[in-house]
């Protein structure tokens, strides 16, 4: 079960990603209709239409040569889903003050959890399984190390935060929580 | 298209297929009539008077539903036949051909091209349609045409009808009523076992043929079906009492015996299909009652075996039945009325349990997927646009039933969101907010239908589903979900693209098979080009990509139009968006457009993510980008495009400068009054050209002020162009562009090497004289545009608007006022205001750079000079000349040429004058050395004319300097008197420099030292003539009124020197001495020279300074009789070296020169001995007697007697230029062998007018024989002191002999 965390500035620009497998089992239920899933197509543009669908994440072990699989997962595809997911996040964080926006979206086999910042950082977590208290205290230890990263005076807010310590640290709350 | 409707399942489909040559426009006239039918009352239609079967669905007279119509223009896939049980709506029910004719024989054509249209797009097997009619609408015929009987389905509409209309409408509703009647026919045939046998065969079932039908069952007659029979009461009984919910109850109650009673017939399946569609049908018939009584029954049937697609499908009739009731009674009277629940939400739950339903569809046969994805996808949008009509009409009422109905076939959008800011934030939460549905609610519905299901659908459904959630997300206002919903859209319709052409390729190659594998591309259409590139714009634009960076635009426009300020360029911009999904959206754009193919937009698309998204993309992005733009635009140009793209790379030049001009070209300006003689024009040397302000703000302008180029002649521009990609960028032209005078340049093309600085130089020349002003310069990438990059001069307040930009920019940045995509709107509305502002404090145009176009000026070169290797080697002090020939090499004369020099002596001197750390003697000296004995000079001579092509030598003369190292020689020159017309108003002139560098090397030869002045010895050496006439010059009479002058000169060098020393002593005879040198030696030179006294006047002069240096301060703090001294020093050394010349000449050469005793110091013992005494003393020895008789002498010695009386006779005169009083002293040695009258101090003499002489008698007597000295020296008297000056000795030689 794959996690994926982007950290948002307030421009939608990604200053910190996250791509984190827990050992927990996926749960997904599987539509009948989801499986035998045709070939329909070799060109390119068939391509994207098969991740872009999330055909590619389910039947990797059908499809061949032409289709562009990344892992299973298509990590254009998930950034993808991660920026669409924000338009369901800043609807509702416009309407409920709180930080922590728990499931605020689906999307293919995603639910989105986000958690905003006052600075209006986003913290968007992509996530299979229903895991409410952990995501939070996940996103509660992410914020603290988040604060204590843009502490730094020298560090900008829109900037990439490359910070090993941040990394191993968000690393390490989520496989306490995740 | 298909248009997801929420009440589809409601609508007869009715398809309108233009035949024959019918123009598009036309048959939209006559579509758009048709269409204006989209409900139509039951009672409206006419009931046919057959009681058999096919009165079944005909509606009931005085009955008061609905019919809902909807007119698609587009047959449905083949594939969807297999729908055609399950969802009869689905497909079209009739068909309607519309034709124009002009006469009757045209007739059988149209019928039997009708008759092919509709086999064609319904093959053999199908169901449908049920009802097919042409409509001929007659157009400029002159006779009527006349339906001529034989084709029912032709109906004839004349032009001269009034109300076709209504004609039209009563012909739907003929229409309508033979279609329920062929539903009464189906349903027959379908009531028969064999057919509910079919109906149950698979989960799509078909019809029975006809052919398959036992014989039986064509005759209704003999055995009427016993579903016909059990239905129809149940029908009839139902419909009665509708409105009891217990009779509801019972005739559930009655379903199980009809079953068993169809199962004891044998019937295995149960009845609950038939019902269904039965229930379908009775819904399209728009009779809601009984499609609710057949609904209920076939749901109940549906669920114990769990038939999920049918159960489902049955759910969402049943939720399309509570709208159309809605509709036909509010339409418009209702309200909403909550009670707890709000009036939608059973429908909901109708719709969300179906879902379910064709979610958990049990695995089937592969090719079952594509209707079951297909249906599972129809349910979620159809739940989605209930919520989402009910939500855009702000709640339930008949604007959301309007919604639910409209027949399409364009989509309708109602007017909440259709107007221009339907899309702000407010107004979609006021919708929400008045409707109850929050935005999300509608958006995760409506993320329930997208999944990888998607690609089992057909192609076309799929465009039409993802349409579908594409707009509906646009409506949401969730415009990143859009953008992703597109971008699947484009996949589909760009794989449909390439795929159809792929085949096209393929059936063409093998048509062409022989000639090779050329695929020649049959039919090339570019319609709906421009939709998919709007489409790819927008997704951009989303992700925040601006594709339109890069505009295209018509060959011929004005490069200058483009000319507003870009230079936010190395302004810091905020990033925005997500530059991994930008970068993959960028290439998948760019692919679209390859595949399109739209050449011009590929060049576009991959130029301007090259322009906006430079810093993240990868090289080889950058490089694979380059070379596609690079490629679409070759292609794009041969075959001919009329538009190409704009200049894209940013702002690719730099800078602009003005190449220096060779020093011999260069021009310089001079005023006209510079040729008028100075006064004093020998103090420039001495300042260096230094300015005597500290601050001048002239020369401030001069130095900014535009450099001077000529006219004609080539000028070089260095242009430092820059390239920020990964890639060499190749510039296809590159030119400068000017303004002002005509400038004439070629313009180059040239590679910019990856990621540098590139300095090109570009050359021209300027055609005519005035002022040359450089904008900037006019770039072209290939198969671009040229466009004029200005480059205003980085002036101060240039610079001070740039910096203030870019310290506005800093400010903002990090702060975020407006966050996800408002922060890239809101930047793109801005930016025309903040532009605007500064292009309001920029309007004062910004200064370029510029040059002044001077007339042509003449050109000299040297032609030759009498150096050799153009080094100088001179003897320290040494004259000589060097000649140098000038050539005029330009068509122009010459008449103006002006000699200048420098040598490596001068500034040091200058540097020390002006650090004026020296004493005023040194300055002096210094200052003296630079101004009488520069190391060249020339005679000045104004009268030199060289015309074209010819030679003139000049000669120049040279000084041996010791130190200088080597030495310049700069003339000028120009044409000043061109035409005696405009000279007058000419206040300037140009020259041109010409510079000979000379190595020069000064040896030092021979030094002077122990200078020294001695008294001219009293003793005369002998008597003898020989020895006097031998060396003349060193004999002088009246020995007290001269001295000796004495130096040591030696020779360092290698050669012998002969040195002369010169007199050069006014009113006394010229007198020299020589002495030859030999190499190592040392010699000395003597001299006499007379005596001088300068006036007091002269001496208390200050020492003058050659300059005209102000404020010179003396810096040492001199008493005043130190003072005194040193310029009594100065002006008696000066008046010295006037009085010498010294000289030297190789020995058997021919260099002289001069040798400068400068060096040497001049000490008050010479000074004492140099300077006349102010008393002239003449001392004798008379005896007494009267007169007085002399006593004799022999060579300077007095012999006198010994005791006896002598007078020593002391004459004093007054040698000075003023009256002054003396006095005098005498001293006899040895004193005491003298006695003597008087005394002999303090012998007042008196006061002596100017050269008045007094004598003074002092009586002595000497004592014994011997030698005796008398001395006498006179004392001035002056205001109480007294100062010796003047003595004179006298010897006395007492002896016996006399």
């Amino acid at each position: 079960m794959s996690h994926h965390l982007f950290i948002l500035s307030p421009s939608d620009t990604p200053i910190y990603n996250l791509t984190y497998s827990s050992t927990k089992p996926t749960p997904t239920i599987i539509s009948p209709l989801s499986s035998n899933l045709p070939t329909w197509s070799t060109s390119a543009f068939a391509g994207t239409l098969t991740a872009l669908s999330g055909a590619s994440s389910t039947t990797q072990h059908t499809t061949g040569g032409g289709v562009r699989i990344g892992g299973g997962q298509d990590r254009h595809v998930i950034q993808m889903i991660a920026n669409a997911s924000l338009d369901a996040v800043e609807d509702v964080m416009r309407k409920e003050g709180t930080m922590y926006l728990k499931s605020v979206d689906r999307f293919n086999e995603w639910t989105v959890s986000a958690f905003i910042t006052p600075g209006n950082t986003k913290f968007v977590l992509l996530h299979e399984a229903k895991n409410d208290e952990g995501i939070k205290s996940f996103f509660l230890d992410v914020w603290e190390l988040y604060v204590k990263t843009i502490l730094n005076p020298f560090h900008s807010n829109q900037q990439m935060i490359r910070s090993s310590t941040f990394d191993s640290r968000v690393r390490a709350s989520a496989k306490k929580y995740l | 298209m298909d248009t997801h409707v929420f009440a589809s399942l409601a609508q007869i489909r009715i398809l309108l297929v233009p035949i024959g040559s019918i123009s598009q426009q036309t048959f939209e006239k006559y579509a758009s009539e048709i269409r204006s039918f989209d409900a139509i009352r039951l009672g409206d239609i006419a009931v046919e008077g057959t009681k058999d079967e096919r009165a079944r669905f005909q509606p009931k007279s005085l009955s008061t539903g609905y019919l809902h119509l909807s007119f698609p223009s587009h047959p449905p896939p083949h594939s969807h036949q297999a729908l055609s049980l399950i969802r009869p709506s689905q497909l079209p029910l009739a068909v309607i051909g519309v034709t124009t004719c002009s006469h009757s024989e045209a007739l059988p054509e149209i019928i039997s091209q009708f008759n092919g249209t509709v086999l064609d797009m319904f093959p053999p097997p199908a169901m449908y349609p049920l009802a097919r009619n042409c409509f001929v609408f007659e157009e400029d015929s002159s006779s009527g045409i006349s339906p001529g009987g034989q084709h029912p389905e032709l109906i004839i509409f004349p032009e001269m009808m009034g109300n076709r209309k209504l004609h039209i409408g009563t012909l739907l509703g003929e229409i309508c009523s033979k279609i329920f009647g062929e539903f009464g026919v189906l349903i027959q045939r379908l009531e028969s076992p064999l057919g509910n046998e079919y109906l149950n065969a698979s989960l799509f079932p078909s019809l029975p043929l006809l052919t398959d039908m036992p014989p039986s069952m064509d005759s209704k007659d003999t055995l009427p079906p016993l579903p016909s029979h059990s239905s129809q009461p149940e029908l009839s009984k139902s419909a009665l009492s509708k409105v009891a919910p217990a009779m509801k109850r019972n005739s559930s109650l009655g379903v199980p015996t009809v079953r068993k009673r169809l199962s004891a017939i044998g019937a295995a399946s149960s009845h609950g299909r038939l019902f269904k569609v039965m229930a379908d049908c009775f819904l399209l018939a728009g009779r809601t009652e009984d499609a609710l009584i057949w609904y209920t029954e076939a749901l109940q049937l549906l669920k114990s075996p769990l038939d999920t697609i049918w159960n489902a499908s049955a759910l969402e009739g049943m939720a399309t039945i509570p709208i159309l009731d809605s509709w036909s009674a509010g339409h418009g009277l209702q309200t909403s009325t909550s009670v707890g629940r709000e009036p939608w939400s059973d429908i909901a739950d109708k719709l969300a349990q179906a879902t379910i339903l064709y979610f958990k569809v049990p695995p089937s046969d592969i090719d079952n997927y594509q209707f079951l994805s297909y249906l599972y996808c129809c349910c979620v949008l159809r739940h989605t646009s209930l919520l989402f009509a009910i939500w855009s009409a702000k709640g339930w009422g008949p604007l959301a039933f309007t919604t639910m109905l409209q027949p399409g076939p364009t989509p309708y959008l109602p007017p909440t969101l259709s107007h221009n800011e339907s899309t702000t934030w407010s107004n979609l939460e006021r919708l929400s907010s008045m409707s109850g549905i929050p935005r999300t609610t509608i958006s995760s519905l409506l993320s329930q239908v997208h999944g990888p299901w998607l690609l089992h659908l057909g192609s076309r459904e799929r465009v039409s589903v993802l349409e579908a959630i594409a707009s509906t997300y646009s409506c949401l206002g969730y415009r990143r979900k859009e953008s992703y919903i597109l971008r699947e859209v484009l996949g589909c319709i760009l794989d449909l693209i390439v795929c159809g052409r792929e085949e096209d390729a393929h059936t063409n190659m093998r048509s062409f098979g022989i000639k090779g594998t050329v695929g020649i591309r049959l039919n090339e259409s570019s319609d709906g080009n421009e939709s998919i590139l709007k489409l790819i714009k927008h997704v951009c634009k989303v992700l925040g990509v601006h594709l339109d960076a890069i505009q295209i635009v018509d060959d011929s426009s004005d490069p200058m139009s483009h000319s507003e300020a870009d230079d936010e360029s190395d302004i810091y911009r905020e990033p925005f968006g997500w530059p991994e999904l930008q970068i993959g959206v960028v290439r998948e754009s760019v692919a679209v457009a390859e595949a399109l193919p739209d050449f011009l937009a590929v060049a576009q698309y991959a130029l301007s993510s090259l322009k906006t998204l430079q810093e993240f993309l990868e090289p080889g992005d950058q490089y694979h980008l380059y070379s596609t733009a690079a490629r679409a635009m070759q292609t794009a140009r041969r075959r001919g495009a009329t538009k190409a793209v704009e200049y894209w790379s940013g702002r690719p030049v730099v800078s602009i400068a003005l190449a220096p001009l060779p020093f011999v070209r260069l021009p310089i300006e001079k005023p006209i009054s510079a040729l008028k003689p100075r006064t004093s024009d020998s103090n420039a040397i001495l300042k260096g050209g230094t300015d005597p302000f500290l601050y001048n703000p002239r020369r401030m302008n001069a130095t900014q002020g535009k450099s001077l180029v000529v006219q004609g002649e080539l000028l070089e521009f260095i242009v430092i162009v820059q390239n920020p990609y990964v890639f060499d960028m190749e510039l296809h032209s590159l030119s400068l562009s000017t303004s002002g005078t005509p400038f004439e340049s070629n313009p180059i093309s040239l590679v910019v090497p990856a990621r540098s600085y590139h300095r090109v130089i570009l050359s021209g020349k300027a055609l005519t004289t005035g002022s040359l002003i450089i904008r900037g310069c006019l770039v072209q990438a290939p198969g671009g545009i040229p466009r004029e990059f200005v480059l205003p001069l980085a002036s101060e307040e240039e610079e001070e608007r740039l910096a203030h930009k870019r310290s506005a920019a800093l400010c903002e940045a990090g702060r975020f006022k407006y966050f996800g995509l408002d922060s890239f709107s809101w930047r793109k509305n801005q930016s025309p205001d903040s532009s605007s502002g500064s292009s309001s404090r920029s309007s004062k145009t910004p200064s370029f750079l510029e040059c002044k176009v001077v007339p042509e000026q003449p050109l000299l070169r040297i032609r030759r000079t009498t150096v050799t290797h153009g080094a100088l080697m001179l003897y320290d002090g040494e004259m000589s000349s060097i000649r140098i020939t000038f050539e005029n090499i330009s068509l122009l004369p010459i008449d103006f040429v002006r000699l200048a020099f420098d040598d490596s002596t001068i500034s040091p001197a200058q540097q020390a004058l002006a650090e004026s750390e020296m004493s005023v003697f040194e300055t002096y000296e210094t200052e003296y050395a630079l101004i009488h004995r520069p190391v060249f000079s020339w005679i000045k001579n104004d009268s030199v004319t060289i015309a074209p092509g010819r030679k003139v030598t000049l000669s120049i003369n040279c000084f041996g300097k010791v130190g200088c190292t080597e030495g310049t020689i700069h003339a000028s020159y120009s044409y000043i008197h061109r035409n005696p017309s405009d000279s007058e108003e000419n206040s300037v002139f140009h020259t041109r420099q010409l510079s000979y560098p000379l190595m020069v090397t000064v040896y030092r030869m021979l030094e002077s030292h122990g200078l020294d002045i001695l008294p001219y010895p009293s003793y005369p050496l002998g008597n003898d003539d020989n020895v006097m006439k031998n060396s003349l010059d060193l004999f002088v009479e009246d020995n007290g009124a001269w001295c000796l002058f004495s130096i040591d000169i030696m020779n360092t060098y290698g050669t012998p020197f002969e040195v002369s020393l010169e007199r050069v002593q006014e009113d006394v005879p010229w007198g020299e001495t020589i002495v030859n040198v030999p190499p190592g030696s040392t010699s000395r030179l003597v001299i006499p020279l007379k005596k001088f006294l300068l006036s007091d006047e002269h001496i208390s002069r200050p020492i003058p300074t050659l300059s005209d240096r102000q404020f010179v301060v003396d810096k040492t703090k001199l008493s005043e009789a130190e003072q005194q001294m040193q310029r009594e020093l100065f002006w008696y050394r000066e008046e010295l070296f006037k009085c010498l010349r010294c000289q030297w000449r190789e020995a058997g050469g021919t260099r002289y020169g001069d040798l400068s005793l400068r060096q040497q110091r001049l000490t008050l013992t010479m000074l004492e001995i140099l300077r006349t005494e102010k008393a002239g003393i003449q001392l004798t020895l008379v005896r007494p007697g009267n007169p007085a008789e002399p006593i004799q002498h022999r060579a300077g010695k007095y012999h006198p007697p010994c005791s006896e009386l002598v007078y020593v006779r002391i004459k004093v005169t007054n040698l000075t230029k003023s009256t002054l009083v003396f006095t005098l002293d005498v001293n006899i040695d040895p004193r005491e062998h003298v006695i003597h009258d008087g005394v002999l101090c303090d012998i007042p003499v008196g006061r002596l007018e100017v050269k008045e002489s007094r004598e003074v008698e002092v009586a002595i007597c000497f004592l014994c024989h011997g030698r005796f000295e008398i001395l006498a020296s006179a004392r001035v008297l002056e205001s109480g002191t007294s100062s010796g000056t003047g003595s004179a000795r006298l010897i006395a030689m007492v002896d016996t002999n006399t």
